[in-house]
């Protein structure tokens, strides 16, 4: 038994000391940077006890980002998780055909990087010169300008982030669909169950575990995946208009070299994410494990 | 198992070996060089922006001097990548010899780094060359690379000025003269409504990049300031009647719809496709505006205000040195001299599209003169040269932080949503805080 536990040490032990030193490790320095200053290059760093938290705290940039990262999160939420739920219901149920060429297109965009979609939408919406201009001209209304009014900003970001996740999202809610046995729903069909309660009592009890993972990776990376759009296209305007949790951080870090409030803003977006991950513990609950 | 075996030991004597090649070959090289001066020249030009040049003339310097060797290194991420190497780099005692640092980065490198005060170093180690500086500079491009207190911290190297861009074609169009762009502001606005009214096209952008560069030279050229001294402290200086007006033309323009409020690469973009009139923006543009229009892009110089005098801060960089030691400090000098002599700088505009800080280059058979006879965009820059200033550097730690404040008040001011002048003394007051 004792040469078991030893045994099982061995292997876990690389990835262990993975997560630790690459993980946790910097968590701590993380919270250990946020009671200090230091612009990254000096060879001080001075300690400051939680002035970078009360600073942060009185200021009113606090609430825009907050309110910012809320507004993308439920953007992201209806694109990247509602649409693609929807539509691979219906592709794996209700339709008969081309679902080869449908599932290629869709998927296709999540192939190139985000860099390369920021440069594709940025073309596309350019308020003059853009096909979206064109066509909004033939109609009589004027483009607005994307990039530089504040609710426009953070939906064209969430639009090109959209972009690039919705096929993979799809993807993989697809499988979890065409995963539900044809039996059952042929049973259901068979007692006269109508559309809505074979949706309501097989096929959403069954695919919740996927939806539940599709619906994490959609909060979770997606805040992350706006740094590169918004570091390419708006760095963070007009006036932070388009910032949110993730790319404030980039921005005290790496553009005015204060790691101290940085390092505090991480610590926040730890909390901003331990907030959803208790959600998540919540519904977790809910969904229907089949073993 | 046996095979596994042998492929095994074959790898480790692989990797031997060629350990082994790599630590002689290394001793070898340090033989060789080690009766010339061996000197490090830390620079930014990525291969897609002059590294080329900087490559081809380190070459020629060292065929030129046998007895110096330049080793070019190349630091990614521009002046902050490259300060962040120097510190580690200084730390150790490895620190290079001759560097190139941003113009916005003057105040910090004053304040942080140990760097080789220039003219002492020109007086002791180069005694013939003591008028070397004034003889060959403007001192309003030398003053470039002074600190506020008067110290000479480096020579300046590469200078980039706005300048006004056009469309000749939509100028026609409109019944404009492209021969005969605007030279005020007053005519710029009068042009853009025209463009519009004529044409439907949008008139003007100035760039809305993630620094306040152009912003500054329209608020400077109208006699408003971005920073000034009170009390022997930098504060704000935005929040002047001169700074607000000028800033208003901007966004009344934009109100009016012969202005465009938007992106940088939106604004370009419209201006490349020939939906836009007037582009303001830096002269390091040129290139990739000629070749990537539809039409002969055609510029003048950065316009003024009626009856007062033109002021364009300067983009770029300068050289530093830190060496040393006496023969390294020689080494670094007669490298400096080469890189600022009208050939070397005629070079590197050729490369890069900055101009020359030198006197004289412009006119210089040996230098520029046939390339900006060729080039007419290059003459509507370098006819500014007496109008250079300094970059405003924003001090101290939050320094930083608080030109973001005027990034931002930016965004406020052109969207229309505050009047320039309330929105600028907001914007002065958070910076004063921060400063």
């Amino acid at each position: 038994m004792k040469r078991n536990h030893w045994y099982a040490a061995l292997f876990l032990a690389p990835a262990a000391i993975c997560l630790l030193v690459f993980s946790y490790l910097p968590l701590i320095q993380d919270v250990w940077l946020s009671f200090h200053t230091w612009n990254m290059v000096s060879p001080t760093m001075k300690f400051v006890g939680l002035q970078n938290y009360q600073q942060l705290c009185s200021g009113t940039e606090l609430s825009k980002v907050l309110f910012n990262t809320l507004l993308y999160v439920f953007i992201l939420i209806i694109l990247n998780f509602i649409l693609p739920y929807l539509l691979s219901f219906i592709m794996a149920h209700g339709m008969t055909s081309c679902n080869f060429f449908y599932r290629s297109a869709l998927f296709i965009p999540s192939t190139l990087s985000l860099a390369v979609a920021s440069i594709i939408f940025l073309w596309i919406l350019n308020p003059l010169a853009g096909p979206l201009h064109i066509i909004l001209s033939e109609i009589g209304l004027e483009s607005p300008r994307w990039f530089k009014e504040s609710g426009f900003a953070i939906a064209a970001i969430g639009m090109i982030i959209g972009w690039k996740v919705f096929g993979y999202n799809l993807i993989v809610m697809l499988a979890a669909m065409v995963a539900v046995p044809q039996d059952l729903l042929e049973a259901a069909k068979l007692e006269n169950a109508s559309k809505w309660q074979i949706f309501r009592h097989i096929i959403l009890p069954l695919t919740s575990p996927t939806a539940l993972y599709v619906f994490v990776i959609t909060v979770v990376f997606g805040l992350q995946y706006v740094l590169v759009p918004v570091n390419m296209l708006t760095q963070g305007g007009p006036d932070q208009g388009s910032t949110n949790l993730v790319y404030i951080i980039y921005q005290y870090g790496f553009i005015f070299f204060q790691t101290g409030k940085a390092a505090a803003f991480a610590v926040l977006t730890i909390f901003f994410y331990s907030g959803f991950l208790l959600l998540k513990a919540v519904l977790d609950k809910k969904v229907h494990y089949e073993n | 198992m046996n095979k596994l075996q042998k492929a095994l030991v074959l790898f480790f004597i692989g990797t031997l070996t060629i350990g082994a090649a790599g630590c002689g070959g290394a001793s070898t090289t340090t033989q060789s060089s080690s009766e010339k001066t061996k000197i490090e020249y830390w620079h930014v030009a990525a291969e897609s922006f002059g590294g080329a040049t900087v490559k081809s003339l380190v070459e020629q310097f060292n065929k030129e001097n046998p007895d110096i060797e330049v080793v070019e290194k190349y630091n990614p991420d521009m002046y902050k990548g490259l300060t962040q190497n120097l510190q580690a780099a200084m730390a150790s005692g490895n620190n290079p010899d001759v560097v190139q640092m941003g113009y916005s980065y003057l105040n910090y490198a004053a304040e942080n780094l140990k760097y080789d005060n220039i003219e002492e170093l020109i007086a002791k180690q180069s005694p013939e060359d003591k008028t070397f500086l004034q003889d060959n500079f403007l001192p309003n491009v030398l003053a470039l690379a002074k600190t506020s207190d008067g110290k000479q911290i480096g020579i300046p190297y590469s200078m980039s000025v706005p300048v006004l861009y056009y469309n000749p074609e939509i100028f026609k169009q409109a019944g404009l003269d492209p021969d005969r762009p605007p030279q005020t502001w007053q005519e710029v606005v009068k042009a853009a409504k025209t463009i519009k009214d004529k044409t439907g096209n949008v008139g003007f952008f100035m760039q809305e990049y993630a620094d306040n560069w152009a912003q500054q030279a329209l608020i400077e050229s109208n006699g408003g300031q971005v920073l000034t001294q009170k009390d022997g402290k930098t504060v704000a200086g935005f929040d002047s009647p001169e700074a607000a007006e000028a800033y208003q033309l901007l966004a009344d323009m934009v109100k009016d719809g012969s202005g465009l409020h938007a992106t940088n690469e939106e604004g370009f973009q419209a201006f490349l496709s020939g939906k836009l009139g007037m582009v303001c923006t830096t002269i390091g543009k040129r290139e990739n505006f000629e070749k990537s229009a539809k039409f002969t892009v055609e510029s003048t110089q950065f316009p003024s205000f009626a009856g007062k005098t033109k002021k364009v801060p300067a983009g770029g960089n300068f050289l530093m040195v830190f060496s040393k030691d006496a023969q390294k400090q020689k080494a670094a000098w007669r490298f400096i001299k080469f890189l600022e002599s009208p050939e070397s700088l005629a070079t590197w505009t050729k490369g890069t599209g900055y101009l020359p800080p030198r006197k004289g280059v412009t006119e210089d058979p040996n230098g520029l003169k046939q390339f900006t006879e060729e080039n007419k965009n290059m003459q509507s820059a370098m006819s500014q040269m007496p109008y250079i200033v300094n970059w405003a550097s924003f001090p101290g730690a939050n320094g930083l932080q608080a030109e973001q404040a005027l990034i931002d008040v930016r965004d406020i001011i052109l969207s229309g949503k505050e009047t320039a002048a309330s929105a600028l003394k907001a914007a002065a007051e958070k910076v004063n805080a921060l400063l």
